[in-house]
């Protein structure tokens, strides 16, 4: 899905970088992109481009910026600027998606699920069911001022204390404890993945035939559970 | 006297098979499962059963009631 359409966000994020840049349309600006990323407008091609590869697409359109200019507009696309551009949140009611898991996912530019579980800026949540993986909020972990937490990342737990299924890149051993303690299970990728490929994976899980504990945080009845219960105990 | 692990909380996460000194537990269809006839507790191998000892869920294998 993400591989051959450009995201709303990511097109949001060209036009805002396009303004940053003096005499520079939208247009200019989608021709050196198509040709740093060779045609494959995606996140991660979009997150992997530098500023030499930048400065030399189009016949050296950008040749004569300022490395400063440049970077500004590189950190607009790549969604690492101070003003980020966040994905749409969709409203959701309890029980509107039948046979569904609420998962976050700690992530540091709302595109990748790429977020260190103590130092991620939000955490994106959402209600997935195999037919619909909707992100109904974000999380900012930011503590806000005035309020004094004894435990950073217990404060962190609780603030997705309702999700039972994790997705960090990095945890420490004692904040694992206090997330399982919220009773959310943690998962660690091996690398940071597009929130997308996350979702349509743990989807594809659901649909088929989810492990017992996913079944259980999804809330599927024990009789249904154990299909393979007599198989299984042997 | 055996343990069983509960399969609505086992994760696969298959930690406790290589330390099981009996070789009572394998992979079943579903999760993990302890051979009831082999498993010893590990009643005169170690003070503590080890596969409770590594598994990373609470109250994921119990005694079972004979």
């Amino acid at each position: 899905m993400s591989q051959n359409v450009c995201s709303r966000e990511l097109a949001l994020r060209i036009a805002l970088a396009a303004r940053a840049l003096p005499d520079t349309d939208a247009k200019r600006l989608l021709s050196v992109l198509a040709e740093c990323t060779h045609a494959v407008m995606t996140e991660s091609a979009v997150a992997s481009i530098c500023l030499d590869e930048f400065k030399q697409a189009n016949d050296g359109f950008f040749g004569g910026y300022s490395d400063q200019c440049l970077l500004n507009a590189l950190s607009i696309l790549k969604n690492t600027a101070a003003d980020k551009v966040m994905p749409a949140i969709k409203a959701y009611q309890e029980g509107e998606l039948p046979n569904s898991v609420r998962m976050a996912c700690a992530s540091d530019d709302a595109i990748h699920a790429n977020g260190q579980f103590a130092t991620c800026p939000w955490f994106m949540v959402y209600q997935v069911n195999a037919e619909e993986a909707r992100l109904i909020d974000i999380r900012h972990t930011e503590i806000p001022e005035g309020l004094w937490v004894q435990d950073k990342n217990s404060y962190r737990a609780e603030l997705i204390q309702d999700c039972k299924v994790l997705y960090v890149v990095s945890v420490g051993g004692p904040a694992v404890a206090k997330i399982v303690k919220q009773g959310i299970h943690p998962i660690k990728l091996d690398e940071p993945q597009s929130l997308v490929d996350i979702l349509s994976e743990l989807q594809a899980v659901i649909a088929d035939s989810p492990p017992p504990w996913l079944a259980k945080a999804m809330g599927v009845d024990a009789s249904e559970r154990f299909k393979f219960d007599r198989l299984a105990t042997g | 006297m055996a343990l069983y692990i509960v399969e609505a909380d086992c994760i696969s996460c298959g930690d406790c098979e290589p330390v099981c000194p009996t070789q009572s537990i394998t992979e079943g269809p579903v999760v993990f499962k302890i051979d009831k006839r082999t498993c010893t507790e590990c009643e005169g191998d170690f003070d503590v059963p080890q596969c409770v000892k590594v598994c990373p869920i609470d109250n994921c294998i119990l005694p079972l009631e004979a």
